[in-house]
């Protein structure tokens, strides 16, 4: 048996079972009569032991939102549901930035949206009010079905009752159809509403009230079993709206919703 | 496979390209932004990746190639910082195991880049040697060598690091 002649590689080979069976058998043989060397096939082997100790509970940490939103995965609908709000955001932001620009001639040095100082704060609780309000009683024959026209349509439909273009969202990409949209009297104006839904009746609303105040970037709130994200951008309010049902779904959306701000303020 | 599948596919793998990436880099900010960035390339080259292929070792290729990019590009940014001079910081391991491992961990941070993908991929990741020298692109016996090197280098800063805290014991 050549087994006298086992070389740190094969004793390597044995802890990561590399060895084919005939000489992972002579290699143990000769272990017996080599305590050394079989203290260091079982130093690696508690090596290996220690290092899974040390790293594998990260295995069970909860993967970061934006990543898993990139993937949606809809575990908890959550990384869906933060994404789209962030994609929403930056889809009106980047469409309220071009209308002032065409509307006062201003030339803008890039999408930064400028507020006058003298603006006041929003206010939080006329909006959280008005689309809570929306969301719940939004029922679907009160709506305008997007069929009609298509998103071209309802865009004009809604721009002539309110005054002003508002551009129509599209949430396909995460898993939503519009249901339709309407207008709402409020205090400054007409409001417009749009709502969606996901295959399993998951129901998502956005409204847009006009409202001058300085710019507010995307914050999240709670409003009764009613989660939403809101967002100013100078002369509009935004408002997106579900229901969570529980604690932890509560607890997750929070998360989602800082990993949002966070993206949107880089 | 649908595009959805392959997704899910991908999704599965995250716990696992973390867990290398932060104990790579000891860093949990810098590998969550590794593992981010991951994905991206990931699904932008989902078409290429072959039905029946390993999902696992073609996001650690990924993974690999951006990170050794990233070395580099860091290397030529800070001409004087070695290479493995990230902050040698070891990450708090779990509450019950930070004292018994924790002169694992010490080993850990002081060992080369080199070595700690080869133990990580092999002795955590349970790669055969073939699939860590697919990763790393390097040949087979390149990854043996650095195997060995890299266990016995662990042994002896475990040992140094032991030495050490019966010292201060005894102080």
């Amino acid at each position: 048996m050549g087994d006298d002649r086992v070389s740190d590689s094969e004793l390597n080979a044995l802890v990561d079972d590399e060895l084919d069976p005939a000489r992972q058998a002579e290699v143990e043989a000769w272990l017996a009569d080599n305590p050394e060397a079989a203290q260091r096939v079982a130093r690696y082997r508690a090596q290996n032991a220690g290092l899974h100790a040390l790293y594998d509970d990260i295995l069970n940490e909860e993967v970061p939102v934006r990543t898993a939103a990139l993937l949606d995965v809809r575990r908890a609908g959550v990384p869906a549901w933060a994404a789209m709000a962030a994609a929403i955001a930056l889809f009106v932001v980047g469409a309220a930035g071009g209308w002032m620009v065409r509307g006062e001639g201003v030339p803008d040095s890039g999408t930064q949206i400028a507020s006058a100082p003298t603006s006041p704060p929003i206010d939080t609780a006329v909006l959280m009010q008005r689309a809570s309000m929306a969301h719940v009683v939004s029922r679907e024959d009160e709506l305008r079905t997007p069929a009609v026209g298509g998103p071209a349509a309802m865009a004009d439909y809604i721009a002539d009752r309110m005054g002003k273009q508002v551009r129509v969202p599209s949430l396909e990409s995460f898993g939503y159809d519009m249901v339709g949209g309407r207008v709402l009297p409020d205090t400054d104006g007409p409001a417009a509403q749009f709502v969606f839904a996901d295959a399993n009746g998951q129901k998502v609303s956005l409204y847009v009230r006009s409202e001058q105040a300085a710019g507010v970037d995307i914050t999240y709130a709670l409003a009764d079993d009613l989660s939403m994200f809101y967002w100013n951008d100078s002369d509009r309010s935004y408002a997106l709206v579900t229901r969570i049902d529980d604690d932890t779904g509560r607890e997750a959306l929070l998360t989602a919703a800082k990993a949002v701000y966070r993206q949107l303020s880089q | 496979m649908s595009t959805e599948s392959k997704r899910q596919a991908v999704a599965a793998e995250l716990p696992r390209l973390r867990r290398y990436a932060i104990a790579l880099m000891r860093n949990r900010v810098e590998a969550d932004d590794l593992v981010h960035d991951v994905v991206v390339r990931a699904l932008d080259k989902l078409h290429l990746w072959r039905e029946g292929t390993n999902m696992r070792t073609w996001l650690f290729t990924i993974m690999h190639n951006l990170h050794a990019n990233e070395m580099r590009r860091r290397s030529r940014a800070l001409d004087s910082v070695p290479l493995d001079a990230a902050p040698p910081r070891a990450e708090p391991a779990g509450q019950e195991a930070a004292v018994e491992w924790s002169e694992l961990s010490n080993a850990m941070t002081g060992l080369s880049i080199l070595h700690r993908q080869v133990l990580l991929l092999v002795g955590v990741e349970g790669m055969t040697y073939a699939e860590a020298a697919g990763v790393l692109e390097v040949p087979v016996g390149t990854v043996m060598s650095r195997l060995s090197r890299a266990r016995e280098d662990l042994r002896r800063r475990i040992d140094e690091g032991s030495q050490m805290s019966t010292i201060r014991r005894i102080k």
